[in-house]
Order: structure tokens, then C-alpha cells, then sequence
């Protein structure tokens, strides 16, 4: 978003340019080099080469064993047609529809209540932060061991109170509200330190000054305080919508995409295709689908920004 | 600053020299002082006949001395799923264990050896000591792509002591799905956590309780379905009913692996279907327990399993390879090992042989059920994309057992998947 | 009053975000016997280590610790090479078609690991690299995302320091190692720590090319360890816990740094 701010000039040219005759161009061609390259080819080799195969790929029938047989379009075809494919996209909207308004809510509430702490507020910044250092599978087998029905922390603190507590990620119901709770707590601290210097970078006379005015803390609020942390909230969601199309370690690791395929999210059948069924043309197909969704929908939130993120 | 550009060099260095180095799987297993390491994968073995398979192998290793038979175990749920890992990153294991139901899709997919071309010179080869039914299950398009090396049948494990303080008789082979669950209804009792009955909703127990039900799982020609109809609605209510009445729910499980083994071993399980591989795990259990032919419905059928050892397209030792699954397969070490600990059945075509399962004083009394049960069998559908079927059909009785849908509604949907991967 | 009403929930949201690592801690210590006691014992009798004895048993835990350490060393300070040197010729040095190849790095940005680990997979497979260290450590060894952040540092470098030096007849080379990057300090450091994460939690990519337990990290050896115990949560706590402990310390020294780099990245 900086990047039209920094964007160069037209710089001065090098001095040793100015001097050169063909030789010295050769060599700073040659500088040139010397500085991409290191990136440039691990880039074309690791990123830009799998994905040209992986068009490729998704073009045929493979089971990695025999030779790719030629199958055009099928692939999409049976893709789309597919129902266990409509399921695994249906999972993943589901997972993003309840893992974004609690993650966005709990950390703009928490944002908010710790903006206003005078005392301990690093420290409580940290506590909060500490999930989000630590690795998924960590966090997915914490929760599966708290969440485990069978005896479970949670479910005895449900019992406390007098309720029977769900079957967690044993229930096909309930797997995915498990999985979702999980991400949410992981996740929570990233969106409260991100919208909390948002909150921090609003200057206190804007506040001030609409008091002067007599406004009320609801209005000060509406009119100050969100349109001015519309940048930070864009931040937010473009990241937490990418990351959630993405989402597999958890599932991965609590439910293994069950109980009765409940949470077999897109990247679960990805995996499962290629590892499990041996299908790796289906496999780079469904890739290409996801990429090409999560294109379409973070060129659209970008489109969209205009309208409601207020760059100061 | 020159310092540090010095250790970046020599971390470098160190980065790369290690980055190369490989992992056992796929490191050259041609190995030291001439010996040939050859890997064997299997589900069977772990965790009750380790010892067992240790024994074969250290009779085959002193029989060929220059081969070195690594041993490598999963989990029958994993297995699958390892094994076709392994091979799609080409570190396929040089022998492995493979299941009738798995084996066509392996074989027609081409990851696996040839084995009549691996025994062309193995002048000690005879192919009649196989049974010649099992032997041929093992051929794909007219060659021997494994051999057999067990077999096992499912039946009815029961707790005779809990039947006995209950007052019940205990079952009999003539028993039909109604005396089972009367049984099991009167022998539940949650409060001490005492379950009357076990059988696992899922593809496997199914197809065979279709069959019971009198209904079949394909089409004559193979080509679609056909458990969608009266007999696939009883087969399926049968063992969806089960859960959370006489059988312990998912949540209650808690994941738990081999939570019934657990649960029959402790003693508060009645009734549980499961295969003869668990005899001998089941040996030192505290209480009296037998076992019986399945309860059947409108026929008996029981579901029977077949293992067979194959060797990797893509072994680089397949005279190796060939030996080791020979010997595994039809020694006389192997035979009377896997007899001996009532570790499944071998393949073989000599009575003899097997009538020693029955010559003996280790549980269950009952052995003679195993051979019955052979008399009216169920097997398993089996189509190229095998995983994939046995998949779907398990998420949707799993959807029916929970009550996310009907059973009808399952039966519906699994069978529009299936006949989709059949087309 | 209402302060008290802000700080009971902040307070009770922090609980909630402790209670989990103490009770995996509680966990690991807990005989196997007491592992599903009802109510859930917090001062288990005869608590001890077994848990990690037995976790030393079944696997090469401090290889697999090693293991992620120095992928995540070497993988941070590559990408930190890499992605500086790019940085550099970006913001440095104008060449044709510069913009257009900038566009490039930044498309590959788009591409998540989710997308193409199966791809990247056959063709490590394609290379015999499957179960390698090579295999896990090659596709982290340049960023987009990082040459992006460094050349917005490097931009706000003052032309005039490096202008001077390359007048005094330095070569880039030494202008950027001596110059450029000194300057440039803190970003470099909000990248490391960013670089270091994503390599010491990945899991995915690893669990996709690594089969041997000598090569591999920590999430996927506890994710192995869980596979093969599922019942025996005691250990696979201790992994848990063994696994935290490292970048728990490394968090608490560097916790203002790592926290203020991520508060930044969002007000961009």
C-alpha cells in the first residue's frame, strides 16, 4: 500500500554507468545478477516451475505410478460435478463464517477494553500474543485434549453448571464448531495487537475535539473511531479470509477432516486425493480452483476497499 | 563484519552438506559387507505378533544369510494410507502386506512386481502347496502379482461370564440378529459401564451384514450399485440402531484407539464382532469367552480376509524380494508359527497343517466356529478406486449413526458417490 | 466501577488463554491412570517425568528439536540473504523491465504453500529429494514477502549515504553489505522473526515430504507421536510442552520486538 509512496524515481544513474563503455555495462549487468539471483532462481524453481506443472498435471489423469494419461478438461468436469468438492468448499465457508466474526469481534472488543488500561496493558498484550507464536498442531492438540467428551476439561466445567457438555470433534455437528474454537483462541491475540495500534495510531484530540462538539461516546465512536481504524480492519480480514481458505494443520490434526467427513475442508481433500486416492491430476485441478478463488476474492476485497477503508 | 561473512560461509556449506543427506526410506538399501537389506511393511503383525514375525524372519535370515529383512509396522487404519504415500514418493517399501480388497487397484495401477517372472530359477517353487483358490485371487490380467500368505474370518467374541451372571444362555451358531440384540439389550447396563454389544459402523461390516440381510452390494456386471434398497436399509438400521443403545457413542469413545479391544478385555463388553487375529491378545483375559459364527439374518454370511504379500515394482532386489515373500508366504517355519499363535491362518493347501489350529488347549475352546464360518462367507465388493468407496460409504453410515440424516437418505447419497466413482 | 467492569474480562480473556498450556503442562505430569479422572485432577498423586521418558523412548525427540532449530536458523538467515540482495537491486538498481519483474515476485506472493504442495511434491519427487532435509528447506529459501518488506526499507534509506560510497568508487557489493544493511537493521529483524515462526511452525510441507523420524520437526513428529498414542495423552503433552518451551523463551526475550513488527505490519 506504500508501494506508489516509494515507488523510485527516475534515479541518477550510477557513476560507473556514466563512464562505461560496453565493458563496464556487461559488469553491471552482471551486478544485476549478482544481487537477483539468489532469489530469482529459488523462486522460478520452487514457486513458478510447480506451478506450471501443476496446470500441466491438473490436465491429466495420474496416479503417480503409471504414465500420465491425457484427460483435457475431465478433471474440472468431474471436479465440479462433484459433490464430495461442493462439500469440501461448503466446509471451508463454514469454517470462515464462524472462525471471522469471532476472531474479529473478540479482538476488536479486547482492542478496545485494553486501549483504555493504563497498567499492565503489555503484559496482558503479551498473554494474549503467546497463542499465536505458538505452532497449530500444538494448539489442535491442546484443544482436542480439552475438548475430548471422554472426560474432558471443558465438558466437566459444562457439567458444572448443570448442562451436558457436546460431543466435541467426535460429533459430526460439532466437529467443526471445535475446530473454529480452537483457530479463534490461536488467533484472537493477532487481531487484538493489530487493531489495538490501529486504535493507537487515532490521535486523542480527534476524541477530544467531538467532545468539545458534544458528541457521544456511541457517535465518537462511529465517526471517528471505526472509519479511521478502516485500514487496520482491512488488514485484518484480507489476511484472516486468505489464511482461512488455507486452513488444513488444524483439521488436520483434530479430526483428520471427520467425523463422517464433516470437516473435510478444501486442502483436506486436496491431501486426501493425492495421498490417499492416488489422484494427483484431480488434486493440482482442485489447487487451481482454490487459487483462482482466493484470487478473485482478495481482488475483490481490494476493489471493495475503496469504498469503505479511509486512508488519513 | 568479515567475521560474520566467514560463518555465513561456513553455516552455508554446513547447510548443504547436511541438506543432502537422505532419509532411510529411501537411502540405497544395497548397504554394507555385501548384505541386501530388504524391507517388509505390514498391518498384521503389530502389536500382538511381533514376536511371531521375528521368528520367521530369523529363520530366513539363517537360510539366506546375505539378506537382511527389516521389519516396518503400522496400524491397520494408517497402513493404507503410509503405504500409498510411500509409493507415490517413489520410497516404496521392496515387500509389503496387501489385502484382497486393495490388491487390484495396486495391481492395475502397476506398483506391483511380477512375481511369476521373480520365480522363474526358483526350482524349490511349488505353487501347489497354496490353496489354489487363494493363489488365483492373487492374479491380475493372468499373472501372479502377490502371494497369499493368511487368511482371517470375523465372528462373534462373547463374554461368557457376563452372559452367565446375566442368566443368559450363551449364543449359539444357530442365533439370528433378534437373539443378539434381545442379548445385548438385557446385558447393557451403563451404569457400570458395561456395554452388551460392539460392532463398528463402517464399510466392512456393511457389506457382510448386506449380505446377511440377503441383499448384494453390486450389480451382477458390477457396474453400479445396488445396496440401495430394503435389504441395505435392514443391513444398515442393523448397525446404526446399535449406537448409544447397546454400544458405547463416538463421544464416548473419545478417539480412543482400539477402545473395544480395551473394552472386551476388561470385561465390560457382552458381545463383540470382531476378526480371529484378536486370540491371541485376547489369551490372558481375566474371564471366561468364547466365540460363535456371526448371528446371521436371512442367511449366515461371515466376512472373511485375505492377505497376501506383494513385492514393489520398483524394488531394486527382486530375486530378494521373491524368496523373502515365498518363504513368509509357504515355509513350514511360517505355517506352523502362524498356527501356533493362532496368528490368522496360512493359505496353505496342506490339511495337516491346519487341523493343528484345532489340536490345541488355548482359547477360545470354540475353534471349530473359525472353519464354519468358512462355510457361507461374504466378499467385499472390489473396484479400481477401492479407498475412495470404502470412504464414502463409511462417512455416510457415520452421518446415519449420528442422526444427521436417515438411513434411507445415506443409503441414497453414498450410493450416488459410489456409482459416480464406478462410471 | 467501570474500570472494574473493563478489567473482569480482559483478566478472565487471559485466563483463558493461560489455562490451556498449564493444563497441558498438568498433563504431561500426570500418571497414566489419572489421566481421565472425573473432576479433572489438578495435583495428580504421583505426578512425575515418565511421560517424557517415554516420549525419549519412542522417538528421536532431541534429533527432531534439532532438527527444527536448525531448519529454522538456516531457512531465516537464507531468506534474510536472499531477500536483501533483492531488495537491494529493486530499490538500487534500475534495469529494463524492472517493475515487470517486480510484479512477478510480488504474484508469487498470491501462491500459498496449500496450493502448491502437491505440485512442488512431485517435482522433489520427480528430483529423488523426497524425505531430504534439502526437500524441506528448499522452498523457504527465498520470499517475495520479504523482498517486498526490505525494499520499502531500503527505499526509506536516504540515497545520499549510498550515493557517496558508490562515488568513492565502492562497488554495490560493499555499498549494500556496509552501507544498505546496517541501516536497515530493524526491518531485517521484524523479517528474521517472521521467517524463523513460519519455518519452526510449519507443518503441512513437512508432513508432505518427510517419512523417516530422523528428519523430522517438531509439529510433525507430535503430530506422529498423537497417531501412534492417541490414547496416551500424557505424552504427547510432553511433546507439546517440549515443543513450546524453546520459542517460549525465545518469545519472552524478543516478545516487544515480535509484537511491535506484527502491530506495524497492520497500520501499512
Amino acid at each position: 500500500m506504500t508501494a506508489t509512496r516509494t515507488a523510485p524515481k527516475a534515479p541518477p544513474r550510477p557513476a560507473a554507468r556514466a563512464v562505461g563503455p560496453r565493458r563496464s555495462r556487461l559488469r553491471y549487468a552482471g551486478t544485476v545478477a549478482l544481487f537477483l539471483l539468489p532469489s530469482a532462481i529459488p523462486l522460478t524453481l520452487f514457486t513458478l516451475v510447480p506451478m506450471a506443472g501443476s496446470l500441466w498435471t491438473s490436465l491429466h489423469e495420474w496416479n503417480l505410478i503409471t504414465p500420465m494419461r491425457w484427460a483435457g478438461l475431465d478433471n474440472y468436469a468431474e471436479l465440479l460435478g462433484d459433490e464430495r468438492t461442493l462439500a469440501a468448499f461448503g466446509h471451508t465457508l463454514y469454517f470462515l463464517a464462524g472462525y471471522l466474526p469471532l476472531v474479529y469481534a473478540g479482538g476488536f472488543g479486547l482492542a478496545l477494553l485494553l486501549n483504555r488500561a493504563r497498567r499492565g496493558r503489555n503484559v496482558l498484550r503479551a498473554v494474549y500474543f503467546l497463542p499465536v507464536v505458538t505452532s497449530w498442531v500444538v494448539v489442535a492438540l491442546m484443544w482436542k485434549w480439552l475438548l475430548n467428551p471422554a472426560g474432558g476439561v471443558v465438558n466437566w466445567l459444562i457439567g458444572l453448571v448443570g448442562l451436558e457438555g457436546p460431543g466435541w470433534w467426535t460429533d459430526p455437528n460439532w466437529a467443526m464448531p471445535s475446530v473454529i474454537l480452537a483457530s479463534a483462541w490461536k488467533d484472537l491475540g493477532f487481531v487484538m495487537v493489530i487493531l489495538l495500534a490501529g486504535l493507537q495510531a487515532i490521535p486523542r484530540e480527534y476524541h477530544e475535539a467531538a467532545r468539545v462538539d458534544g458528541a457521544t461516546a456511541l457517535q465518537s465512536f462511529r465517526h471517528i473511531t471505526l472509519p479511521l481504524l478502516s485500514p487496520s480492519t482491512f488488514f485484518v480480514i484480507v489476511i484472516s479470509l486468505i489464511n482461512g481458505f488455507q486452513v488444513f494443520d488444524q483439521v488436520h490434526v483434530m479430526t483428520g477432516g471427520g467425523p463422517a467427513g464433516a470437516t473435510t475442508v478444501v486442502v483436506e481433500q486436496i491431501y486426501d486425493l493425492t495421498f490417499r486416492y492416488g489422484r494427483a491430476g484431480a488434486a493440482s485441478a482442485l489447487s487451481w480452483l482454490l487459487f483462482v478463488i482466493i484470487l478473485i476474492v482478495t481482488l475483490v476485497q481490494i476493489r471493495a476497499q475503496r469504498r469503505w477503508v479511509n486512508y488519513a | 563484519m568479515r567475521r560474520t561473512t566467514k560463518a555465513a560461509a561456513a553455516l552455508l556449506t554446513a547447510v548443504l552438506a547436511t541438506a543432502c543427506s537422505q532419509g532411510s526410506a529411501t537411502r540405497d538399501t544395497g548397504a554394507e559387507n555385501g548384505k541386501v537389506t530388504l524391507r517388509y511393511f505390514t498391518f498384521s503383525a503389530a502389536p500382538d505378533h511381533v514376536a511371531d514375525l521375528d521368528t520367521i524372519v530369523a529363520a530366513f535370515e539363517k537360510e539366506n544369510p546375505a539378506i537382511d529383512v527389516v521389519v516396518e509396522t503400522a496400524p491397520f487404519a494408517d497402513y493404507f494410507t503410509k503405504l500409498q504415500t510411500s509409493i507415490a514418493g517413489n520410497t516404496a517399501p521392496d515387500t509389503f502386506e496387501l489385502n484382497y480388497e486393495n490388491f487390484v487397484t495396486y495391481a492395475s495401477a502397476g506398483s506391483l512386481l511380477d512375481l511369476g517372472a521373480a520365480a522363474t530359477g526358483d526350482d524349490g517353487y511349488q505353487p501347489s502347496v497354496y490353496a489354489a483358490e487363494s493363489l488365483k485371487a492373487f492374479t491380475h490380467a493372468g499373472k501372479q502379482y502377490a502371494l497369499p500368505a493368511s487368511f482371517s474370518t470375523v465372528v462373534l467374541f462373547y463374554n461368557k461370564t457376563l452372559f452367565d451372571a446375566a442368566g443368559l444362555p450363551a449364543p449359539t451358531a444357530d442365533w439370528t440378529w433378534a437373539e443378539e440384540k434381545a442379548a445385548a439389550a438385557k446385558l447393557t447396563d451403563k451404569d457400570k459401564g458395561v456395554y452388551g454389544d460392539f460392532q463398528p459402523v463402517q464399510f466392512f461390516e456393511f457389506y457382510k451384514a448386506l449380505k446377511q440381510a440377503g441383499g448384494e452390494f453390486l450389480t451382477t456386471d458390477g457396474k453400479k450399485t445396488a445396496f440401495n434398497g430394503p435389504a441395505g436399509v435392514k443391513a444398515a438400521t442393523w448397525l446404526v440402531d446399535k449406537v448409544g443403545d447397546t454400544m458405547p457413542t463416538e463421544a464416548e469413545i473419545g478417539g480412543t484407539a482400539d477402545y473395544d479391544t480395551k473394552l472386551f478385555k476388561s470385561g465390560k463388553l457382552a458381545m463383540w464382532h470382531n476378526g480371529i487375529w484378536q486370540f491371541a491378545g485376547m489369551a490372558d483375559a481375566p474371564f471366561e469367552w468364547d466365540v460363535v459364527v456371526e448371528p446371521g439374518d436371512q442367511s449366515k454370511a461371515s466376512a472373511v480376509f485375505h492377505n497376501a504379500i506383494a513385492a514393489s515394482a520398483t524394488t531394486k532386489h527382486p530375486a530378494e524380494a521373491w524368496a523373502w515373500s515365498r518363504f513368509l508366504t509357504s515355509s513350514q517355519v511360517a505355517a506352523t508359527t502362524r498356527i501356533k499363535a493362532s496368528w490368522e491362518l496360512p493359505p496353505v493347501s496342506d490339511q495337516a497343517i491346519l487341523a493343528g489350529y484345532l489340536d490345541t488347549t488355548a482359547k477360545p475352546a470354540n475353534r471349530q466356529a473359525v472353519f464354519d464360518s468358512l462355510k457361507s462367507i461374504a466378499l467385499p465388493p472390489v473396484i479400481a478406486r477401492q479407498q475412495e468407496m470404502q470412504d464414502a460409504m463409511t462417512e455416510e453410515l457415520s452421518n446415519a449413526a449420528a442422526g444427521r440424516k436417515t438411513v434411507r437418505q445415506a443409503l441414497t447419497d453414498a450410493a450416488a458417490t459410489i456409482d459416480g466413482l464406478l462410471g | 466501577m467501570r474500570k472494574v467492569l473493563r478489567t473482569i474480562p480482559v483478566l478472565l480473556g487471559a485466563l483463558v488463554m493461560l489455562f490451556p498450556f498449564a493444563w497441558t503442562v498438568v498433563t504431561s505430569l500426570t500418571p497414566d491412570g489419572a489421566l481421565l479422572s472425573s473432576p479433572p485432577d489438578f495435583t495428580p498423586d504421583g505426578a512425575g517425568l515418565d511421560a517424557y521418558r517415554r516420549l525419549l523412548e519412542t522417538m528421536p525427540f532431541w534429533r527432531i528439536v534439532f532438527n527444527s532449530l536448525w531448519l529454522g536458523v538456516a531457512s531465516t538467515a537464507l531468506q534474510l540473504i536472499t531477500s536483501s540482495m533483492a531488495a537491494y537491486a529493486f530499490a538500487r538498481l534500475p534495469f529494463p523491465g524492472r517493475g515487470a519483474l517486480f510484479a512477478v515476485y510480488l504474484a508469487t506472493l498470491m501462491v500459498p504453500m496449500q496450493v502448491l504442495v502437491v505440485p512442488l511434491f512431485l517435482e522433489m519427487r520427480a528430483f529423488n529429494l523426497v524425505d531430504t532435509y534439502f526437500a524441506v528447506l528448499a522452498p523457504t529459501v527465498a520470499s517475495a514477502f520479504g523482498v517486498f518488506l526490505l525494499r520499502q526499507a531500503i527505499a526509506q534509506v536516504p540515497r545520499e549515504f549510498d550515493e557517496a560510497a558508490v562515488l568513492d568508487g565502492a562497488g554495490h557489493l560493499r555499498v549494500f553489505a556496509f552501507v544498505v544493511l546496517p541501516l536497515i537493521r530493524p526491518a531485517l529483524a521484524t523479517f528474521a522473526i517472521f521467517g524463523f515462526l513460519a519455518s519452526w511452525n510449519s507443518y503441512l510441507w513437512p508432513l508432505v515430504i518427510i517419512r523417516s523420524p530422523e528428519f523430522m520437526t517438531i509439529p510433525l513428529g507430535l503430530a506422529t507421536l498423537h497417531g501412534q498414542f492417541t490414547t496416551e495423552w500424557n505424552v504427547v503433552m510432553a511433546g507439546s510442552v517440549v515443543s513450546v518451551v524453546p520459542i517460549l523463551v525465545l518469545y519472552l526475550f524478543a516478545q516487544k520486538h515480535v509484537i511491535a513488527s506484527v502491530a506495524q505490519s497492520g497500520l501499512k
